[in-house]
């Protein structure tokens, strides 16, 4: 291992400080103490997991070269989902450069779900925190990545709206479109998850 | 209900709505079944969700994902962030070339200075007895230049034909 030993009982705040005067083993630890953090929430927005690997080292790339710019206002590892989240809208962007503009208006629009009404207003009631987490995530891989990644930085990175409308380069009114359909789209998901569950 | 009530229920539900009318609002959800049970269902899913992120495991090694991080940094930035140094450090960086440069000029100046104007005689090939003369003959599309060392009382005459020449001084002559 090409870390010095001693630096595993390092404080977060000092390994901080001795990477940003460029000592790149205190950087290596707090990539091996924060690496999983960061790379779940690129594989929460990318559900791919070449992808979300690249795009999380890409950012801790990313994390050294800025690491001036790290004021210390949150902690680290919020510091480093940012840059990552950052990264990965940027290639979600691409991505949706990609896609028939047809199919975007459609998911826009909010589809089915939308219009449904509320059938089961508590559609996760009953569930194992253990259950319930394994079941939004398969029902997370099942939308479009635009309402996904609402709902990753709503309820994950607890971001504001104007936050989030920010980073997605798009309106307050599109972000809250797009959290509504998710929000329904989810209980629709996780609901129709139970039923099948209870037959 | 309009897409826009259940966007201000939601609004409501995320305390994204300013005081008098997520006053408003609480009140609708109050007295309004429908309004509720959307309230209701878009509260589960948010709380369902808090902080519910999938752990999901990192199949490579420790030193094999730092490895490429590694490279990738020592590649763009040669092991070097120039904007997480001080800015004296920065700086330092930069005082040894300058000074290295200051002195260059400062001892090519001193050369100058002594010596006085820097002299080209060197460049003029023309003999203290050279001389020339030239003839341009327009119809004939013919120059013809004279060189004549009167030390020697020696003529060589020169006929050139579209090609441009130089005379003995260096200066080059620009024949048609």
């Amino acid at each position: 291992m090409s870390m010095d030993a001693d630096k595993s009982v390092l404080m977060e705040a000092d390994l901080v400080r001795m990477a940003r005067e460029g000592d790149l083993t205190a950087f290596e630890e707090l990539v091996a103490r924060h690496r999983d953090k960061v790379y779940a929430r690129a594989y929460s927005m990318m559900r791919n997991e070449e992808e979300a690997l690249d795009l999380s080292q890409d950012a801790w790339v990313k994390g050294w070269q800025r690491l001036a710019q790290f004021q210390g206002d949150s902690s680290f590892v919020t510091w480093m989902t940012r840059i990552v989240i950052n990264l990965c809208l940027d290639q979600l962007r691409k991505h949706k450069r990609q896609r028939a503009e047809s199919i975007e208006a459609m998911e826009e629009d909010g589809g089915v779900e939308r219009q449904m009404p509320v059938v089961n207003p508590n559609p996760t009631a009953g569930l194992e925190r253990v259950e319930l987490r394994e079941r939004i995530d398969r029902a997370l891989a099942q939308l479009s990545h635009e309402h996904r990644t609402v709902l990753v930085l709503h309820e994950f990175e607890e971001l504001e709206y104007k936050e989030i409308a920010k980073r997605m380069k798009c309106s307050i009114g599109t972000v809250m479109s797009r959290l509504f359909y998710a929000r329904r789209r989810m209980a629709s998901l996780l609901a129709g998850v139970r039923r099948e569950g209870s037959e | 209900m309009k897409h826009d009530l259940e966007l201000k229920v939601q609004a409501w539900l995320d305390g994204e709505l300013p005081d008098h009318e997520a006053r408003r609002m609480g009140e609708l959800i109050a007295h309004d079944s429908e309004a509720a049970a959307l309230a209701a269902e878009l509260g589960s899913i948010r709380q369902a969700m808090f902080r519910q992120e999938a752990a999901v495991p990192l199949a490579e090694s420790r030193e094999f994902y730092w490895s490429k991080i590694q490279r990738q940094i020592q590649r763009e930035a040669g092991s070097r962030r120039p904007d997480a140094l001080p800015w004296f450090a920065r700086l330092r960086r930069y005082i040894g070339p300058l000074a290295g440069a200051a002195a260059l000029g400062c001892v090519l100046l001193l050369a100058v200075v002594r010596n006085g104007s820097p002299s080209f005689d060197e460049i003029s090939s023309t003999g203290d007895g050279m001389e020339a003369v030239t003839f341009h003959d327009q119809s004939a599309q013919m120059t013809v230049v004279w060189l004549q060392d009167s030390s020697a009382a020696m003529e060589v005459p020169s006929v050139q034909k579209s090609v441009p020449t130089e005379d003995s001084s260096g200066t080059v002559i620009d024949l048609e």
